[in-house]
């Protein structure tokens, strides 16, 4: 599949300062965002950030209040229906007339995407088979399981053979089954050369899967790189320590004298505590002399590369409110 | 709304490729669209025929009722009351029927279907002109059932065939128009349930304040510029005409005049409202 998309530079998505308000609510207050064509790009946010908000001025839902959106390479303010053309979207919730079947669904989505009856026909064929919805493509959409409907939305989203594919939270809602099932569908289409932008709550599945990660919060993007990258840009590594008992507050307690509470976070739930470790080596040493003093039992210890879950917590807590 | 500098770039015909500098289409596609939305209702109404049963038991029912009822009450200068209010009790069902329109585009205006549909490269007027591309086979459907009870209750339609068909294209015509309408009101209200109940409650005195149940000039002094203005007296008038082989002329001017308001001005502003929808 190649598509045009050299006018801009060859970049997939353009967004250069992106505001939006509704109200007195600033959604997004300049946004910038690059997406490069055959990426998988991530956007990471809390609920709230301005996420869906921007996926819907990049598919030309909604009209940004400032800032140039140019989507492979044309603005999508004056050029709406070549954007629409050449983009697929899964919305966060299914596009989908649940009372007609899982092909007619397909068909009536490629035919209004432009697409001939014989044409729509096979694609249709195609796709249900390649989602393994072949055998309930007959079926009324409103008897799929959430794992069938994410999958037959995300065929509907490809009927037009989009050149960049934009999914909002499309794991949301999954069972494990289903969100693995679903990321080596959004692999596969990768390798052929789909471009694709993603939101998701699940830093885990950035991390593993995205080729880059833009951190949205509070409506401006404030870190974009890639996962690792983000990871090493929030510095230091940090120390691990499973408890052995309950007592995390005990814990947190005993450590106090030498480590900042800035620096520590504790998990009662999992008997965990996480210490920004300033001093490398020296952080560790110090935290396991201060448990054995305080008479606290370890499980395990270890100094470590912080996760992009706490990547992304250490850089929204210094994002501008 | 789109940009200006944009509208005319080219024929805007479904031909050519996908992914090229296709723009703004045309209206044939804006034709071949709406059939395919229409095509999808109209599956779900054969998916589904007992949403058929509402809009065609109603009218039975409440013409049995009101005829029985009302027949030995009431009697009209030259002729027999029946005969006069079948036509007012005609168009009273189209009136109770068109708000269903409205609702249903604002049910899909409110799931993922519509932002699929505004995110495709289709024109966003489909959505509205095809949902009532298949209101009219509705509405063909109750017109039918409706001269089949009256035919059993006994109403003449004089000018033979072409009366029955004039009738009939008088409740496809007034009923879309009135559904396009209630498709705007529906979605300047935005809420489903708000609109369920709200878009009712004009259609009452509309129905009533009008010469379906009684001559204009035997209604309340106050009431009779009300009812003379409304567009229900000119649907009901017009099938009257056509029944009785009355004059058709001025009640049929005055009907195409509303029908043509009804549709195109809300039209428009329920494409413009369908568009911006958050």
């Amino acid at each position: 599949m190649t598509h045009p998309t050299a006018e801009a530079g060859g970049l997939a998505i353009e967004a250069t300062a992106v505001a939006k308000s509704f109200g007195s609510v600033q959604a997004l207050r300049g946004v910038d965002l690059t997406v490069r064509p055959g990426m998988l790009a991530a956007l990471l946010g809390p609920n709230g950030a301005g996420k869906t908000t921007l996926v819907r001025i990049l598919t030309t839902l909604l009209r940004q209040d400032a800032g140039t959106v140019r989507v492979l390479g044309r603005d999508v303010l004056a050029h709406p229906y070549a954007v629409r053309a050449l983009i697929g979207l899964t919305g966060q919730y299914a596009g989908l007339d649940e009372a007609l079947t899982g092909r007619d669904n397909l068909v009536l989505i490629g035919r209004l995407a432009g697409l001939g009856r014989r044409e729509a026909r096979l694609r249709a064929t195609e796709l249900a088979e390649r989602f393994g919805l072949a055998a309930a493509a007959g079926r009324a959409a409103a008897t799929y399981s959430g794992g069938m409907r994410r999958r037959l939305d995300l065929a509907a989203s490809l009927m037009n053979r989009p050149a960049l594919l934009i999914l909002d939270e499309p794991t949301t809602g999954l069972d494990p089954g289903s969100r693995v099932e679903l990321w080596a569908a959004l692999r596969e289409l990768r390798e052929l050369g789909t471009t694709m932008l993603l939101t998701t709550q699940y830093l885990e599945e950035a991390d593993r899967f995205a080729d880059a990660v833009h951190v949205l919060d509070h409506g401006v993007i404030i870190a974009s790189g890639t996962a690792a990258q983000l990871k090493a840009r929030t510095g230091e590594q940090v120390v691990d320590v499973l408890l052995a008992g309950q007592d995390a507050g005990a814990a947190a307690a005993a450590l106090r004298p030498s480590i900042a509470a800035a620096d520590l976070r504790v998990d009662e739930a999992s008997r965990r505590l996480t210490i920004l470790a300033r001093d490398g080596l020296g952080t560790l040493l110090a935290a396991a002399a201060l448990l054995q003093a305080a008479g606290i039992g370890v499980a395990d210890i270890a100094l470590r590369q912080p996760s992009l879950d706490e990547a992304f917590l250490t850089l929204t807590a210094g994002a501008p409110r | 709304m789109m940009p200006a500098g944009m509208a005319g770039a080219g024929p805007g015909l479904v031909a050519g490729g996908r992914g090229g500098r296709r723009e703004r289409p045309g209206p044939g596609r804006l034709a071949r669209d709406s059939l395919l939305i229409a095509g999808r209702y109209l599956r779900v109404l054969r998916g589904s025929p007992g949403r058929l049963i509402y809009p065609l038991l109603q009218p039975v029912l409440i013409m049995v009722l009101f005829v029985s009822v009302m027949e030995n009450l009431a009697s009209v200068p030259g002729g027999l009351y029946r005969q006069f209010l079948i036509p007012g009790i005609m168009i009273q069902n189209v009136v109770l029927t068109a708000p269903v329109t409205g609702l249903a585009i604002v049910r899909d205006a409110a799931t993922g279907l519509a932002d699929r549909f505004r995110s495709l490269p289709m024109p966003r007027s489909a959505v509205l002109s095809g949902r009532s591309a298949s209101d009219t086979v509705v509405f063909f459907a109750q017109a039918l059932v409706m001269l089949g009870v009256a035919y059993l209750l006994g109403f003449h339609v004089r000018t033979g065939l072409a009366g029955v068909a004039g009738i009939i294209a008088v409740v496809i015509g007034f009923g879309t128009a009135l559904g396009i309408t209630c498709a705007w009101l529906a979605l300047l209200i935005r809420d489903v349930e708000t609109a369920e109940r709200a878009l009712y409650f004009p259609f009452i005195p509309l129905a009533f304040v009008s010469s379906a149940y009684a001559p204009v000039d035997r209604l309340a002094g106050w009431l009779q510029p009300i009812a003379r203005v409304n567009p229900v007296t000119a649907a009901v008038d017009v099938v009257r005409a056509l029944a009785d082989g009355g004059p058709l002329a001025v009640p049929v001017v005055h009907l195409v005049v509303w029908t043509a308001v009804l549709a195109v001005i809300p039209g428009m502003l329920a494409v413009r409202r369908w568009q911006s929808a958050p």
